[in-house]
């Protein structure tokens, strides 16, 4: 047991002793503890193995930042032991390791496979034989990754609470700069919200959001991630008080359990009272080291002895001294060594003091990168803990998302702020003012002016600290590993070896050997990789630049970003109906549809025979009013609608500029500046914005109000449908008083309705509109009335089959973004000797002189084989001529029929044409006029 | 030809008009009366007066499209029982009350609403919408346009913690859930219509 007696501002409750289990053993915590403290505590030095190589790995940040402490909790991977609370009965289980965290077989990989396993060796290795890989993936999945999720779907299921939070300012980091920051925009009368990783104290007037991280700046928006609660936060300004980061050193050994960064030491020491070790070896580049040194001497820890990699004393050297501890200047360190841990480490002199190359023959680098040579002697201390400060760099991440630049600032060794966007304002140590007083400063500073206040005073300069060293980007080499990466296993000999294989941009180096795209994102990793570069390239670490600071800040799980799980799904006002009858619900677009119910071929046949009634609310409706609305109509069509009467309709094809067809529908023209139209399904949105968007531009006297949720819609169809109309209806629904593309006003079933005589399916046809509050009435009554004359209900599937036969086209389907109406054998929608300049007509009139390369035709097939929609048409060498855009089986033609652009010289009835599809070619033969009634005699009957 | 289609004013008593959430709030509990032609859900079995939210299925409110009646953008005026909605310096929607004139078009049915009321109906609200509620940023009588839950959608600010959101009639279902989902966490139940009317009978005999 390492827990110490009670420490001056510890955050653990002895009296209160919790329990839980590491791997099935219980391990006793005090409420307080974090998971990683009380293991620590209880004596586990071992926490995880590594990504790669499974070496041992244990506490190195105590503070959320590196890998090295991932655990699962109750199943759920991903979780940082150093940072998580212990709760009552949690079930802790270590990542990674097989059997188990003491005794891991891929160890081997470490031990002997070290040079079978360069960056990238994957992409190299196992790409031969292809078809292995499956196998491959699987046991390389196997091997790496941060454990595996859990197996049950139930239990990988939680709820994510969304919260979306506008405030004036979002003040980001809750130390001294950030508190000052919030109450200072709190005082100046604005809406603030406080976010820190941490416990956050209550702060007046403000909402203080404690252990919950930004993840991330989007325009404005910062994600928040707390708990089981994801914040969305939009603010007008922003302050990020977000700190710095203390970085590792590269050397070899690094890696080892023991090895831990001064703050991660004090901060079990000081919040958990644990002792870090007994023995330690104190190597640093600055002034916090030293005074980690200093408390750690205090608790108790034997300090075995200090390196400084500074050429001079400091006063924090000499609060050492007076404790009689030397410091030696000019040193640090190149090895750890040990097995289960750390028992020793070496130090070795530095020559030119200050960011000097040490203790071996590796030639420095360029640009402010260190320079030196290898010099001094190297001296050996035993111990079970060694204490690193390699220096803070600013926690720019998210400045940088939001924006801001930094630039490499040579004597601190690490990148600083350079300028910052708008209403994005920094404070507190990672805008450089690292002293207490001068962060609380800088952060009333940015709180005041984020609320709109002006600065009042002028920012302080970074206050010059105790002037810190510029580590070298490696320490000692030429044995063990030198880790510049904890989370991905990548060494500094690997960045060498990117470079040396071409990948010699930090860009290209990350995406190589994944340096910085692990679970620290880069936070630990960074600046050791670009030093890297630099030094093997030759250039300045400014020219090297960073990496690009991506969201998320932290590991979150998908299922927080990924929202509730709800479907914004368009259902019509008769959907439940649908439910009822058994339909076969899909998606449609974003409506639910009835595909069918149970027998898309009998429907289709009562549709034939009987009658038919589908439900055909999802398509769009845009009524169109206003005394130009008839010319706005002839504009956005290439045939006329000025010239219909009232109570006609007639079809219109949307063209897009370049003469395409993006969408079909009817227009009704319902009284002298009133228009009905429709549009498919599927393109109702668009449609919509279309016409809008052209409006907006004309300026003309129309008025466009989108009916289509509003409005339900049935197609009453087949030899029948008179009849069950007629019983629901005053109107005369004779051939003669009501022809085929006539619209009338009739109340159906006592509802007020919109009846349109059209035909889509081939049949006599009527589509019924009315309110949608009415659905379900509509249709109970209309399926009432015919229930004597055989209806049935239809479907998606078979209206489908039913289009087919007249070879009705499906916008979107049968044709794409080249088809014209010349191609798409509609010619005769096109009025070229229109008055009216309109949309599409230049490349119309070009479209209608020259023959198209391939035209849409129907096409038969004898031996009931249905081709796959998207087939390929094959001409007589056996290569591509066009392809199948629909194909079914119809039951009243007893043979398989269906569409297909096919090259124009093919074009014509009786052609035949071989379609490959799946391993097979057949013939069909070509038909260019509708397969069932094809003169319309039964739809205008 | 007349577009009284558009209505859901029926010629007979036998057509009884439905909101698209009928069946969501039969589910939960509603009891039903016909009123003015609508079936409605009138109130809940266990309903009380106490609550943290509540929300309450209202798209049987008239909804107009009238011309000429534009005004400040994001301000809704209260005319008699009707929410005057500027949607354009020209054009606006009226929501409840009486046809505001012959030639308003009836977009009853293009929108089912849901009030949601209480405490917590702010914080229910952004559960799923990221509109800025706050309330000195929207104070009552602020009508807002914007995304709803994913969806196109209005929000009326009709008092300081009751909210009157309109959203597409085919997309009821899934904002229903929606909402009942970010409510009920929240201690939030459904409310029928005459808990509205009890809260506004209040409200009237306040002011």
């Amino acid at each position: 047991m390492s827990r110490l007696p009670p420490q001056p501002g510890e955050r653990i409750d002895r009296q209160s002793v919790l329990r839980f289990t590491f791997d099935g053993k219980p391990v006793e915590a005090f409420e307080g503890d974090t998971i990683g403290s009380a293991l620590f505590a209880a004596g586990r030095r071992t926490f995880s193995r590594s990504f790669k190589y499974h070496r041992r790995r244990g506490l190195l940040c105590c503070a959320g930042q590196c890998p090295n402490c991932i655990v699962a909790v109750d199943g759920a991977p991903g979780v940082r032991a150093c940072v998580e609370p212990v709760k009552e009965g949690m079930r802790v289980e270590h990542l990674n390791a097989q059997p188990g965290l003491e005794l891991d077989v891929m160890r081997a990989t470490d031990l002997v496979g070290t040079r079978f396993t360069p960056p990238g060796f994957y992409y190299k290795t196992f790409i031969r034989p292809r078809r292995l890989w499956p196998l491959y993936e699987k046991v390389l999945r196997h091997a790496a990754g941060l454990g595996v999720l859990r197996k049950e779907q139930a239990d990988r299921e939680w709820r994510t609470e969304y919260r979306r939070r506008h405030a004036d300012v979002l003040v980001v980091g809750g130390g001294i700069a950030g508190v000052a920051a919030a109450k200072q925009a709190a005082a100046q009368g604005a809406d603030v919200v406080l976010v820190d990783e941490g416990q956050v104290e209550p702060v007046p007037g403000v909402e203080a959001l404690g252990r919950a991280t930004a993840l991330g700046y989007f325009d404005g928006m910062v994600p928040v991630w707390q708990g089981d609660t994801l914040h969305q936060i939009r603010a007008p300004a922003h302050v990020f008080a977000t700190g710095a980061i203390e970085q590792p050193l590269v050397f070899a050994g690094n890696d080892l359990p023991g090895v831990m960064l001064s703050g991660g030491a004090l901060r079990l020491l000081e919040r958990y009272a644990v002792s870090p070790g007994t023995r330690a070896v104190v190597v640093s580049t600055n002034d916090r080291g030293l005074e980690a040194a200093a408390r750690l001497h205090d608790a108790g820890v034997t300090i075995a002895a200090v390196a400084d990699l500074r050429a001079s004393a400091t006063e924090a050297t000499r609060a050492l001294q007076t404790r009689g501890i030397a410091v030696l200047q000019n040193h640090t360190i190149v090895a750890a060594e040990g097995g289960k841990q750390v028992t020793r480490a070496t130090l070795g002199g530095v020559e030119g003091g200050n960011g000097a190359a040490v203790g071996g023959n590796r030639a420095a680098g360029a640009g402010g990168n260190g320079a030196g040579a290898a010099a001094g002697a190297e001296v050996s201390f035993e111990c079970d803990l060694v204490v690193v400060s390699g220096g803070f760099a600013p926690a720019t991440s998210l400045l940088s998302q939001a924006g801001a630049r930094t630039a490499y600032d040579e004597a601190r060794g690490h990148f600083v702020l350079a300028d910052l966007p708008p209403n994005v304002f920094a404070a507190g140590e990672v805008a450089g003012h690292a002293d207490p007083d001068a962060a609380a400063r800088s952060g009333e500073r940015a709180g005041r002016q984020a609320a709109g206040g002006s600065p009042e005073d002028a920012a302080d300069q970074p206050i010059e600290q105790a002037p810190t060293a510029v580590p070298p980007p490696v320490a000692g080499q030429t044995h063990g590993k030198c880790f510049a990466c904890l989370c991905e296993d990548v060494t500094a000999k690997d960045i060498k070896l990117s470079i040396d294989e071409g990948y010699d941009s930090i860009e290209l180096s990350k995406r190589y050997t994944t340096v910085t795209m692990g679970p620290c994102q880069g936070r630990m990793c960074q600046l050791a990789s670009i030093r890297l570069m630099a030094q093997e390239t030759g250039q300045s670490l400014q020219t090297v630049g960073t990496t690009t600071a991506r969201p998320p800040y932290i590991s979150v799980p998908m299922g927080a970003l990924a929202g509730r799980p709800f479907q914004p799904a368009k259902r019509s006002a008769i959907h439940d109906r649908h439910r009822e009858l058994g339909a076969n619900i899909k998606w449609a677009g974003d409506w639910r549809r009835a595909y069918d119910y149970g027998d898309p071929q009998q429907e289709a046949l009562a549709v034939h025979e009987a009658a038919g009634l589908i439900d055909v609310s999802t398509l769009g409706k845009l009524l169109v009013r206003g005394s130009e609305a008839g010319e706005f109509l002839d504009r956005l069509y290439p045939n006329r609608f000025s010239d219909l009467k009232p109570g006609r309709i007639r079809y219109g094809v949307i063209s897009s500029d370049a003469g395409r067809i993006v969408d079909d529908g009817t227009i009704c023209r319902i009284d002298e500046d009133t228009y009905y139209v429709t549009t498919t399904s599927s393109g109702a949105g668009a449609v919509e914005e279309w016409f809008s968007w052209w409006l907006a531009d004309w300026q003309m006297d129309v008025r466009l109000t989108d009916f289509t949720q509003g409005l339900a819609a049935v197609n009453l169809a087949g030899p029948k449908a008179r009849e069950i109309l007629g019983a629901l209806t005053d109107l005369d629904c004779s051939a003669e008083a009501f022809k085929y593309l006539d619209a009338k006003h009739a109340t159906v079933a006592g509802v007020p309705c919109l009846i349109l005589r059209i035909g889509f399916v081939g049949e006599v046809g009527y589509e019924i509109h009315f309110a949608a509050a009415h659905g379900e009435h509509v249709w109970d009554a209309l399926m009432q009335a015919g229930r004597e004359h055989g209806i049935r209900p239809f479907g998606l599937e078979p209206q489908r089959i039913l289009r087919l036969q007249k070879m009705h086209i499906l916008v979107g389907q049968d044709t794409d973004s080249e088809s014209t109406p010349f191609s798409a054998a509609m010619p005769w929608i096109v009025k070229l000797d229109k008055d009216a300049d309109f949309i599409g007509r230049w490349a119309l009139e070009h479209y209608a002189q020259e023959e198209p390369a391939a035209r849409l035709v129907g096409f038969t097939l004898g031996d009931g084989y249905v081709p796959t929609e998207g087939a390929v048409i094959i001409d007589a060498l056996g290569a591509p001529a066009g392809q199948v855009t629909s194909a079914r089986f119809s039951p009243v033609l007893d043979r398989v029929i269906g569409m297909a652009w096919v090259p124009a010289p093919l074009a014509r009835d009786g052609a035949t044409v071989a379609i490959s599809d799946q391993g097979r070619t057949v013939s069909a033969h070509i038909q260019t006029r509708p397969f069932y009634d094809p003169e319309g005699e039964v739809l205008r009957s | 030809m007349s577009l009284a289609f558009l209505s859901p004013v029926a010629a007979d008593d036998v057509a009884i008009a439905r909101s698209p959430m009928e069946r969501m709030a039969k589910a939960a509990g509603a009891e039903f009366e016909v009123r003015d032609g609508w079936n409605v859900a009138v109130r809940y079995a266990g309903e009380t007066a106490e609550r943290t939210v509540a929300w309450a299925d209202v798209s049987h409110l008239r909804k107009w499209e009238v011309e000429g009646q534009g005004g400040e953008f994001g301000v809704a005026r209260r005319e008699g029982d009707a929410w005057v909605c500027p949607l354009t310096s020209d054009r606006a929607l009226v929501i409840g009350g009486a046809e505001p004139s012959p030639t308003a078009l009836d977009v009853t049915c293009n929108y089912a609403a849901l009030t949601i009321l209480g405490p917590q109906a702010r914080e229910t609200i952004a559960r799923f919408c990221a509109l800025d509620l706050r309330p000195q940023h929207a104070p009552p009588h602020s009508f807002r346009p914007g995304s709803i839950a994913r969806q196109p959608g209005m929000l009326v600010v009709e008092a300081e913690d009751r909210f009157l959101l309109l959203f597409g009639w085919a997309t009821a279902e899934y904002m229903w859930t929606v909402v009942a989902d970010a409510a009920t966490p929240l201690g939030g139940r459904p409310a029928g219509i005459e808990t509205i009317e009890t809260i506004e009978a209040t409200e009237d005999t306040d002011a």
